[in-house]
């Protein structure tokens, strides 16, 4: 008999606990309840919730540092940038999370396309971020700034070879490109930006140029097309600039022996401008903590934090009052695309049909 | 018409119910996905089929058939000579073959890109100490021949497992008897022992190919475009969820015929005695230059699937240990470890209540029930990822009126608390904990609940005093199966996981996806650790166990 | 009649033909009756539709005048009070005969469930083997507890799948009497079901011939085997 109602118990909990959550309504309801006469008591402190697809550990020790200054809680979910987009949409108006923060102003305009984030009047984040690096419409700001730019070997390229992404695709360079696959968001938007500087074809026949002119198939991250260069595979690589300072600083001596046989090219200083990035957060359209979420931003965008967040990860900060580390800074300053960041995000689809169809793997 | 009645009658019970419910559960996620299979398509669709579709299914059918090939080969022989001989280690390898299940295969392609490449150990030491520079071609592990090593490397325990019990338990006679018909015990092994494990094989293999066919993580770092990157592609680099539903949908049917296949293959035959007749295999001891080649190939093969990539991901934790771990890590293992035992918790008892409910009623409907447990391991972890928030998402559309009605605002109580997350464990692993309990049933038979029923026990007083006692071994194969499963999962984790949780696979993930991979080595050597033990578990429960 | 077969009709599921068709039988309260048989001509499943393992697809099944199925109604196995030996005697594997034997004892204390088995134990001649697992048994050892087993709960009704088919002869004749003892004492409805015309006349009441899922002739055994001789030697050379 008390088998039966051990099997009874069992039976109990597993739909208490997983299935009929919704049966528990009451209780759920209860405990939010709870929550929100918690939160009303702290309203001055309370939280934020932020979604990411930044995995660096700095984020984690600024946004305690904000808890600590502010009292505000600052709750996080990391996962890819396209899932957590995802996800937004699909939670609709139900949403918790008050911030999206992700790595590309490419997906960044696709929320905002999905009528996922709204727009954020702050004086603060106007003066400390330039226009160029925001959504037109302020739903996004862009926090932390990374090209994506030429490596090539110190032994065997003179830098008076180089001058443009285009030239990449001249018979010069017939199997020493590398470059990682089309799959990834960097060559995407990359792929974005010629399209909205020089059109449709001309994006195309560089892609194809490119794929013409590829060492190997695409393979591995950014650090591995350094290490290529170096293991003799090709001559050229495009990576993004903060691989190669993580490279320079890396724990693997071996890494950093790669990196010092190589150098950084910034491409079309002449011409169009070499092609950058953003990091960039936007306050979700159904924000619970619309106030503190702007708080955080602000915070992140401040000259102090600027530094510190820019550096830990050899990016170069938005906020124009804060110099790029000296690692950056011996590199030298550039000239960067003159373009708004959303056109990278509202020509994407176009960029991975062209990538398909040239066969970049 | 009142027979059917009748018939309806004697069969509903708690049992019928429960499995009823489990399945609706079960099949509704991927049915809200699903629906959307049916949509127009669109132009992406078209540029879908034109550019992608042809190169990505070649890929993906070579990577399935090469991995599959491999695996049974490797797995068999194991198990067979593991076995039926007895050879120095022997013993250990009988379960020290499955440990490298405990390696992701994400994590294993990680660890020999990392130690193959240009900077990795090999390459460093020869060029800094023998001045040797070689060529990359033969160190690029980064292609289709590579990816096939991984997935041989670590997915062969599944064949390995299967066999090697079946070996086990189910043929001392028949190998015997043909031993002394005079065969070899090379024509004994493909004349008897191949033919007779075929389902046990089939079953092993036919889990490797679910996985090679889902696999992000491998193919993705190795820039191999398969079926389930196109899905990934359509759906997030598109945005459109349609065409990521086509192919997720026809993924799902490929699967589910290769299911059907092998249910087909394997019809009524039951190559296995119920009663206590069956003895086990008595081991022939090897000798001479047998032995010792048998050893060095089995330590050989280990070392490839488990110490050489443990050992260089324990180089790493030397590296880093300093940074990586400190108080919060404490939280990832315990995070990871409650979140696989609830889940593998629950598994085992909706598998449980499945798989006993359709052993002992024979209708279409019941078969039916043990055939949706499937579904989930069919379906790439994204998509059921996705299908579940959906589920609890329109839940919570019907609460939102409730909490309007009293006054709050709407929220999220079900989407954001963690049982979201378990849910979707269960939909997506049930298979393996079922496949495990069916085949410990199966092995048993109904003959021992019979009697216990006309010795006046009920159906459920039986399953408790009698049916679970008897499949005990496999309750906790499956248990732990799942275990290891779900403390690897990463693609649903990543999208279902509630704030700041944090568990020791998504860990990894964050060092990797950015190319950190010598910080990931922390979180990843726990994983590996922690799967290991449960396997080194699992294996002191089955040899207790009376045969 | 104590247990009334009606009309049954029973196929398995996945054979086309029915293996039973409106089979009509009956055995009277305290008599003792054997199913005489080729193999696969039915026995064994016969048994098991009356003690409710198998759903028949029409027709009825009376125990004691209590239906135990017809159209609407179907008593679960559990709740017949039918003994059965089986065939391949399905001892639970991680019991010890002990516990094999307590196991269909509902509703006692734990005295009277130990003097039971004891009582039963002894009747097998099985008293020194209380602890062993069934796997430390010989085929006739196990074939012996199957059937102290199944007669611990003092069934109504008692049945027997060839019960005898792996002792030598000395001691199937012993258990033979001494269970026939038992039988006649009680006053136990038995049905057995053997190969061995030997059996069937020592015990038997009354013999029931089978065939191909129908009966072809039931009566007293002196009667059925005269009228039978030849069918019956030319079936079991
Ligand atoms: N589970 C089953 N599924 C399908 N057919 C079955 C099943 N069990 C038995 N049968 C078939 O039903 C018929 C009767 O079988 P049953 O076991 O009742 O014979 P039996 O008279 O007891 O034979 P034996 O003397 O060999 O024990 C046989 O033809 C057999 O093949
Ligand atoms: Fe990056
Ligand atoms: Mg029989």
């Amino acid at each position: 008999m008390h088998k039966k109602n051990l099997f009874t118990t069992i039976i109990m909990v597993l739909i208490v606990a997983v299935i009929m959550a919704g049966c528990g309504k009451s209780n759920d309801g209860a405990s939010s309840g709870n929550d929100k006469a918690a939160s009303k008591e702290e309203k001055n402190s309370g939280e934020v919730n932020l979604y990411t697809s930044r995995h660096y550990d700095v984020d984690d020790q600024i946004f305690a540092d904000f808890t600590k200054e502010t009292g505000i809680k600052v709750n996080v979910i990391k996962g890819k940038e396209d899932e957590l987009i995802e996800r937004l949409s699909r939670e609709g108006k139900a949403t918790k999370g008050d911030l999206f923060f992700t790595s590309d102003a490419g997906r960044l305009h696709w929320a905002k396309e999905k009528d996922l984030l709204q727009s954020v009047e702050s004086e603060t984040l106007n003066k400390n971020i330039p226009e160029n690096l925001a959504d037109k419409d302020k739903q996004w700001y862009g926090l932390t700034k990374r090209a994506r730019v030429i490596v090539y070997s110190k032994d065997k390229v003179d830098p008076s070879e180089l001058s443009t992404y285009e030239a990449l695709t001249e018979d010069k360079w017939k199997g020493k490109v590398l470059i990682r696959s089309s799959e990834n968001i960097y060559n995407q938007s990359l792929v974005s930006s010629f399209i909205s500087l020089n059109g449709k074809e001309e994006a195309k026949n560089w892609a194809e140029g490119i794929v013409k002119n590829m060492a190997r198939d695409p393979q591995g991250g950014d650090r591995d097309q350094a290490k290529g260069i170096v293991a003799g595979e090709g001559d050229v690589a495009i990576m993004n600039s903060y691989y190669f300072g993580q490279m320079l600083n890396s724990e693997d001596p071996e890494e950093v022996k790669v990196a010092k046989q190589l150098s950084v090219f910034f491409p079309n200083q002449e011409t169009t401008g070499t092609h950058i990035n953003i990091s960039g957060i936007g306050v979700t359209k159904y924000a619970k903590n619309k106030e503190n979420a702007i708080k955080l931003m602000e915070y992140l965008s401040s000259a102090d934090v600027q530094k510190v967040f820019a550096e830990a990860n050899y990016e170069y900060p938005v906020n124009k009052e804060v110099e790029p580390s000296e690692l950056l800074k011996s590199w030298g300053e550039f000239k960067e695309q003159d373009l708004n960041l959303s056109e990278l995000g509202e020509n994407n689809a176009d960029a991975v049909k062209i990538l398909n169809e040239v066969s970049w793997k | 018409m009142l027979y059917l009645i009748r018939k309806m009658r004697s069969q509903f019970n708690s049992w019928a119910l429960l499995s009823f419910i489990f399945s609706i559960l079960i099949i509704l996620p991927a049915l809200l996905i699903m629906v959307q299979l049916f949509a127009e398509s669109n132009e992406n669709w078209e540029h879908i089929k034109e550019f992608m579709l042809k190169n990505y299914i070649i890929n993906s059918v070579t990577l399935v058939i090469f991995t599959g090939l491999f695996t049974v080969i490797i797995g068999v022989c194991a198990a067979w000579l593991v076995t039926a001989y007895t050879f120095p280690l022997q013993r250990f390898f009988k379960w020290g073959m499955i440990l490298p299940l405990a390696i992701p295969p994400y994590i294993g392609a990680y660890t020999y890109h990392g130690i193959l490449n240009y900077t990795g150990v090999i390459q460093t030491n020869l060029r800094n100490h023998f001045d040797i520079k070689v060529d990359q071609k033969f160190f690029d592990i980064m292609n289709i021949p590579g990816a096939i090593f991984i997935f041989t490397l670590f997915l062969y325990p599944y064949v390995f497992i299967i066999t090697r019990s079946f070996l086990e338990n189910q043929s001392s006679s028949l190998i015997e008897n043909a031993r002394i018909l005079g065969k070899s015990s090379f024509q004994t092994f493909i004349q008897v022992v191949l033919p007779i494990s075929r389902t046990a094989i089939v079953g092993g293999v036919s889990l490797v190919i679910l996985e090679v066919f889902n696999d992000y993580g491998v193919v993705k770092y190795f820039g191999i475009q398969t079926f389930s990157t196109a899905i990934f592609q359509a759906w997030f680099g598109m945005g459109d969820i349609q065409s990521a539903i086509k192919l997720a949908g026809t993924l799902m049917v490929i699967v589910v015929f290769i299911l059907i296949a092998e249910k087909l293959i394997r019809g009524r035959k039951r190559y296995s005695y119920s009663t206590s007749k069956v003895r086990p295999l008595q081991p022939k001891e090897l000798k001479g230059w047998k032995k010792y080649s048998v050893l060095s190939l089995f330590l050989t093969w280990f070392a490839f699937a488990f110490l050489i990539p443990s050992i260089q991901l324990l180089q790493w934790v030397y590296m880093t240990y300093d940074v990586i771990l400190n108080e919060v890590f404490l939280d990832l293992i315990w995070n990871s470890v409650f979140v696989a035992s609830i889940g593998s918790a629950l598994i085992v008892i909706t598998a449980l209540i499945i798989a006993n409910f359709s052993r002992l009623s024979k209708g279409w409907f019941s078969q039916f029930f043990s055939k949706i447990t499937v579904l989930g391991y069919s379906l790439p972890g994204a998509v059921i990822a996705i299908g579940v928030l959906t589920l609890f998402l329109a839940l919570d559309q019907k609460v939102i009126v409730l909490y309007e009605w009293i006054g709050l605002e709407p929220t999220l109580v079900l989407s954001l608390s963690i049982s979201m997350l378990i849910f979707a464990y269960v939909v997506r692993f049930l298979a393996v904990g079922y496949n495990s309990i069916e085949s410990g049933f199966e092995k048993v038979g109904t003959a021992f609940t019979d009697a216990s029923r006309t010795l006046g026990m009920s159906v459920t007083k039986t399953f408790f005093k009698v049916d679970i006692k008897m499949i005990k071994g496999a309750v906790a194969g499956g248990f732990i199966l799942v275990f290891v499963d779900i403390l690897k999962e990463l693609p649903l984790t990543l999208i279902l996981q509630p704030f700041n949780f944090y568990t020791l696979a998504t860990k990894t993930f964050q060092y990797a996806s950015d190319e950190r991979i010598h910080e990931a080595s922390v979180s990843s050597i726990v994983i590996i650790f922690i799967s290991a033990l449960s396997i080194f578990f699992l294996h002191k429960v089955l040899e207790k166990e009376p045969k | 009649m104590f247990v009334q077969i009606k009309d049954l009709t029973f196929n398995y599921k996945n054979s086309r033909k029915p293996l039973f068709e409106n089979l009509s039988l009956g055995f009277k309260q305290g008599e003792v009756t054997v199913i005489l048989g080729q193999s696969g001509s039915g026995k064994s499943t016969l048994l098991r539709l009356i003690a409710g393992l198998e759903i028949p697809a029409r027709g009825s099944i009376s125990i004691d005048r209590a239906v135990m199925n017809d159209s609407l109604r179907f008593v679960q196995p559990e709740k017949r009070g039918v003994g059965l030996v089986f065939q391949d005697y399905a001892l639970f594997p991680h019991m010890t005969v002990e516990k094999n034997i307590k196991f269909g004892l509902h509703k006692m204390s734990r005295k009277q469930k130990q003097n039971r088995m004891e009582e039963l134990l002894t009747l097998v001649g099985m008293e020194e083997f209380a602890s062993r697992y069934p796997y430390e048994l010989s085929g006739g050892q196990q074939q012996r507890v199957a059937l102290a087993r199944a007669l611990a709960p003092n069934p109504s009704l008692i049945m027997f799948d060839e019960p005898f088919s792996n002792l030598d002869s000395k001691l199937q004749e012993q258990i033979r009497d001494d269970l026939k003892d038992i039988i006649k004492l009680t006053g136990i409805t038995s049905i057995f079901v053997t190969h061995d015309e030997e059996d069937a006349r020592a015990i038997g009441d009354r013999i029931v011939l089978m065939h191909d899922g129908k009966i072809q002739e039931a009566g007293r055994p002196e009667a059925v085997f005269k009228k039978n001789r030849e069918k019956l030697s030319l079936a079991y050379v």
